[in-house]
């Protein structure tokens, strides 16, 4: 399957070299991407995935070394030269206008005219097209701000598949989306790859990868370390030389809590609009899974238990009903980190310290004045217990890595010091090492007899982390599974409400 | 001119005495202002309500619209709207000429009679009544005061804002100091308003050493120049020359200040003589129409207690 | 494995830009004027007057660093001046500074009620502050014309002259109004820097969601913003009315400009998130310096605008360049 020999790769790198200032960044990689071709490029972060594919795709030049685009040798000084010759880059990040309609969006700044105007049937008739491709059940005339982010992501690919390609790369693309989504979003690269162009996929998930990949290349430290064909390699191969060591054991093992004292107990809990009636119960020493298609309301629940929505019915911490402001709810021991670590979770412009102590800042205070010693203690010692990886404390949340965000945002809520903890997709945009630490932190946390509820669309993650998991779909709680029938294909089943199980590898 | 100042009088007379004309002819009058944004403008709000409370006294049938505009483009509109209503006559004091010559002229189509006040508009054969101050002779008549007092002299001035009526008055006082002693050290914009007057006036003591007079475009700016000079406590400057006729400062020469020994007239009242003048052309059929400008006159410590209005808020 | 470098010594080039861009400008002062770099100029002459807008700026410093935005500023000062002008009218001949104390007191509780009416119009009727600010801004200049019923109001000549020290006065040498805008400067410091109210509200300047997931009551901390503003505005009336004891359509109009002005100069971002005391008042004290500087100079009169305008801009290019090198 792999690129025929004699071809000419559609782009080439040689001998490529990036740095900043005195940090090289990427050394000496050579790489051909060749038509009808998915080449995997995994790495932890900072590995350097995203200098190259940002060089690729026209955004940065390279310090040294060579492109070449149908062999012939090419400096791109824009993203724009780039995709006018088929290079298309889909982004991890939401780069979308939030107040324009999805069709808009996806034609923004190539809109189909008819004279003067604005063809929007024609663009409306478009986008239909590419979004029944991508199975993304969104309507064209959807505002993107009413969106959740996984139909964002799906409209920022949809947009990307509407360029005319020679090389796409994809920069995470199943990063926030459901197992339903991603076997879609599978099954059109490959699709796409049959039309005979390049494909170069980024990503963390690594039996995706195994899934798709005719070849993989291992980035470390700005170095290529393996280029070879993915067949025969696994998932734990590839972590292996992803961290030049051994993996241990991703998952930590489950500790079964022996007394089941009830931690929260809710009961015909209500968000109108989003979660209709819901009763659960999470004990101490427990992690509770909640798993879900995105937009079945998982989020909305947590968020009108943590008073940051309207809701009504009955919910009780620790036997006592729930507080009535966000503060109150978060003073009384519960607390909620959002899925939206960058937009709801951090300060991304402020220093790490202010974010650390942000929520517990009455505890850092004498007569309402900041005790600043104690907070730079904080610091330090959330360093060290998170393994908050910083080059500087004065710092912005913004220049840390999502991992060590991730960590830095798990030693802010902690600080509150609460009984029970909701962590809404806990490694989104994490690299596999800090992931270790994420579920071994989370694991410890049980272990010391807190709550933990795990709001993941990870499969893998809720399975191998939870001792109990709840189903929602369309605003229900659908099922509860215990640990022993705990499968992938069981969620998946109350998730969709299919009868049959639908999720299926990739048909190649 | 004096003369219109005592028409003004006569006319309280008359209303005091019940003498109204016989007709109850019902008539509308628009009075169109500018809003009160300085001190001037203020004293015009308040002549035009004071003039037009005792003409519809004096006439049962007559109703006196006064509507005050913030900028020229709304004065624009609240014309049309006035004009809707049915008027007789309007008195206007437009915000500049050229936005506000077509409007007016719009008005005047519709057979009302029309008076403008102070600021001549670019066509004048439209307006039947034209009653203003007279800007070069308030430069005039401060520059030739100063000429005659001093003799000899360095002095500042401080200006309003760069439009016509500042360059008129400026033209005036240019001319009446032309070839004399007298010596221009500086010329700045105060912008009318009391605040920046005390800057510049500050600034000047500062740039030059000794000063012997200021002359400022209007009181209001005259207000932050002796502050400034008081807090200084500089003992040089000996005549400061305001203009316009504000109350407090008309108070100072009648007290016989010795700073300010004088005032040159520019009053708001002059919108009131404009009201009565078309009032009485209205109700009496006298013939009004023409040009009226009021003198630019020095008030002195002797006739001050004529021009002297203790409730007025200017 | 967590690598710290301590950088807290480093000197804070972004803080210290507004202060370059100051001094550069002094010393192109000192080669205008021989008397510019004096005592008298820049001290008893500028600083003194730059107080009101300083003051005000830096209450308008609060609001901008919550990501909010007061255009009412002027109007308010000009309310406050009417309503305690009109205080201070009503004790007659006896008047004296038992009165003058009182009306102070009351300058700075109208302030405050001013901005409380912006805050909660702004956070309970959920309405973007520009529009808020604006229509308050309209509706207190129009009190302010009805009271002084379209003039001016004034208080008695022996009145002003026994409240006239605390504009002209000085203690220990330096002028009153310094003082205070030194003393409002420190107590602001201190409780944007130091306090908890002050983390919280640099944490809804620059994220106001982030601020809400964290349990802060973001509308109350808005809310004070606004107060502090009315507040500032307060004070610095109660220094603007000694200098001419009077107040009239003029008094506060364009002072929400300038003070948003020396803000942004002073390196707090209009879109919010940071806040810098210091800079604000070097901000207001360098727009008065401008003003100084070109009276003193020789400048054709119709250009100085044009003078003025190419400054600031210059001044924001050599201020915003050693932000982004820091």
């Amino acid at each position: 399957m792999s690129g025929v020999g004699a071809q000419i790769p559609v782009v080439s790198c040689q001998n490529l070299s990036h740095r900043y200032g005195p940090v090289e960044v990427l050394s000496d990689i050579s790489l051909d991407f060749y038509q009808g071709q998915i080449h995997a490029i995994i790495g932890e972060n900072g590995a350097g995935k995203s200098t190259l594919m940002k060089i690729l795709a026209g955004h940065l030049r390279p310090t040294s070394g060579i492109l070449t685009f149908d062999g012939q040798q090419v400096t791109f000084s824009s993203p724009y030269q780039a995709e006018e010759r088929g290079i298309v880059l889909v982004h991890q990040e939401i780069l979308l206008a939030p107040h324009l309609t999805v069709a808009q969006n996806i034609f923004l700044g190539r809109e189909i005219r008819r004279f003067l105007a604005v063809n929007d049937a024609e663009m409306n008739a478009k986008t239909v097209r590419v979004l029944k491709d991508l199975e993304a059940d969104i309507a064209p005339d959807d505002l993107v701000e009413n969106l959740s982010i996984a139909q964002r992501q799906l409209v920022q690919i949809a947009r990307a598949l509407l360029l005319p390609q020679r090389l796409v790369i994809f920069d995470e693309p199943t990063a926030s989306l459901t197992p339903m989504e991603t076997d879609a979003l599978l099954k059109l690269i490959v699709k796409i790859k049959a039309s005979g162009v390049a494909i170069l996929y980024i990503s963390h998930r690594l039996p995706e990868v195994k899934l798709v990949a005719d070849r993989v290349s291992v980035l470390r430290d700005g170095k290529l370390v393996e280029s070879r064909s993915a067949a025969g390699l696994e998932p734990v191969d590839m972590a292996r030389m992803m961290v030049g060591r051994d993996m241990a054991q991703l998952y930590p093992e489950k500790i079964l809590p022996l007394l089941r004292k009830m931690a929260m107990d809710v009961d015909g809990f209500t968000v109108p609009g989003f979660v209709d009636a819901a009763s659960f119960r999470v004990g101490f020493g427990e992690i509770v899974g909640f798993a879900g298609l995105i937009g079945a309301g998982r989020t909305e629940l947590f968020e009108g238990l943590a008073r940051l929505r309207p809701s009504r019915g009955n919910a009780s911490l620790k036997g006592i009903a729930f507080q009535s402001s966000p503060k109150a709810v978060m003073e009384s021991g519960f607390v909620y980190l959002s899925e939206d670590r960058k937009g709801k979770g951090l300060l991304l412009s402020q220093p790490l310290g202010t974010n650390l102590t942000l929520a517990a800042l009455e505890k850092f205070q004498v007569w309402r004045v900041i005790d600043r010693p104690k907070e730079a203690a904080a610091l330090s010692q959330a360093f060290d217990d998170f393994d908050i990886r910083a080059k500087s404390s004065d710092m912005v949340a913004g220049q840390l890595s999502g991992g060590n965000q991730q960590k830095l945002f798990l030693a802010k809520m902690m600080l509150m010091t609460p009984d029970v903890i909701v962590i809404d997709e806990p490694t989104r945009g994490v690299d596999i090492g800090a992931k270790q630490q994420i579920y071994r932190f989370i694991a410890k946390l049980a272990e010391g007899g807190k709550a933990v509820v795990v709001i993941s669309s990870e499969m893998p993650e809720i399975i191998g982390l939870c001792h109990r998991v709840y189903v929602m779909r369309s605003g229900r709680i659908v099922a509860e599974i215990n640990q022993d029938s705990m499968d992938e294909e069981s969620i998946v089943v109350h998730a969709t409400g299919a009868v049959k199980a639908v999720f299926s590898a990739v048909c190649v | 001119m004096k003369k219109l100042m005592i028409g003004l009088a006569a006319l309280s007379l008359a209303a005091g005495l019940g003498v109204a004309s016989a007709e109850d002819q019902k008539l509308t009058v628009a009075v169109s202002i500018p809003a009160a944004d300085h001190g001037w403008t203020g004293g015009v709000v308040y002549h035009a309500t004071r003039a037009a409370k005792l003409l519809e006294a004096a006439h049962p049938g007559l109703k006196i619209i006064i509507k005050t505009s913030p900028d020229g483009a709304s004065q624009a509109s609240a014309l049309e709207d006035l004009t809707t209503q049915g008027i007789n006559a309007l008195v206007v004091l437009p915000h500049n000429s050229d936005e506000l010559t077509g409007p007016i002229k719009k008005v005047k189509s519709k057979g009302v009679f029309i008076t403008v006040v102070d600021r001549a508009l670019s066509d004048p054969t439209i307006n039947d009544l034209y009653v203003a101050g007279n800007n070069p002779e308030l430069g005039r008549v401060a520059g030739q005061y100063m000429k005659e007092k001093l003799g000899k002299a360095d002095i500042v001035v401080i200006r309003g804002l760069p439009i016509v009526i500042d360059e008129e008055r400026q033209k005036g006082f240019d001319d009446a100091i032309k070839g004399s002693d007298i010596k221009v050290l500086d010329k700045q914009f105060g912008n009318w308003s009391r605040d920046d007057a005390f800057k510049v006036m500050q600034d000047y003591l500062t740039k030059f050493a000794k000063i012997d007079a200021v002359w400022c475009q209007d009181d209001d700016m005259a207000v932050g120049v002796l502050e400034a000079i008081k807090q200084s406590k500089r003992t040089d400057v000996k005549l400061v020359i305001g203009g316009a006729g504000m109350k407090d400062m008309i108070k100072k020469v009648a007290d016989g200040d010795a700073m300010m020994p004088v005032n040159v007239l520019y009053p708001p009242a002059m919108v009131a003589s404009a009201l009565e003048m078309t009032v009485s052309g209205l109700y009496d059929k006298v013939p009004v129409r023409g040009k009226y400008i009021l003198d630019a006159t020095l008030v002195t410590k002797e006739n001050a207690k004529e021009f002297y209005f203790p409730d007025s808020p200017f | 494995m967590t690598v710290m470098t301590k950088t807290r010594a480093r000197f804070n080039l972004k803080a210290a830009a507004p202060f370059v861009a100051l001094f550069v400008l002094i010393a192109l002062g000192a080669f205008v004027h021989p008397k510019f770099l004096t005592f008298d100029n820049l001290v008893q002459n500028v600083a003194t007057r730059t107080s009101f807008i300083a003051i005000i700026a830096i209450g308008a410093t609060f609001v901008m660093a919550s990501g909010g935005l007061d255009l009412s500023v002027g109007s308010i000062a000009a309310f406050v001046a009417g309503v305690m002008l009109i205080y201070l009218k009503s004790g007659g001949p006896e008047a004296g500074v038992g009165m003058i104390a009182l009306a102070i007191g009351l300058a700075i509780l109208v302030g405050a009620a001013c901005g409380l009416a912006n805050g909660l119009i702004t956070t309970v009727g959920k309405i973007e502050p520009f529009i808020v600010t604006l229509g308050t801004m309209v509706i207190l200049r129009s009190l302010f014309t009805y009271l002084a019923n379209g003039g001016s109001i004034s208080i008695s000549p022996d009145l002003k002259d026994i409240y006239a020290p605390v504009y002209s006065g000085t203690f220990v040498g330096v002028p009153i109004p310094v003082l205070t805008v030194l003393a409002v400067a420190a107590v602001a410091a201190f409780l944007l820097y130091r306090t908890v109210f002050g983390r919280h509200v640099i944490a809804v300047g620059s994220n106001e969601d982030v601020a809400r997931y964290s349990g802060i009551a973001v509308n109350r901390v808005k809310l004070w913003t606004y107060i502090i503003q009315g507040i500032c505005v307060g004070i610095a009336i109660t220094l603007y009315v000694p200098r001419l004891g009077s107040a009239n359509s003029a008094t506060g109009l364009f002072w929400e400009l300038q003070a948003i002005t020396a803000v942004v100069i002073g390196g707090t971002l209009l879109k919010g998130g940071t806040g810098r005391i210091a800079g604000t008042v070097a901000g207001a004290f360098l727009l008065e310096v401008i003003g100084n500087i070109l009276t003193l100079s020789n400048v054709n009169v119709y250009l100085i605008g044009a003078v003025q305008g190419t400054i600031i801009i210059i001044a924001m290019l050599v201020q915003r360049s050693l932000m982004r090198k820091s």
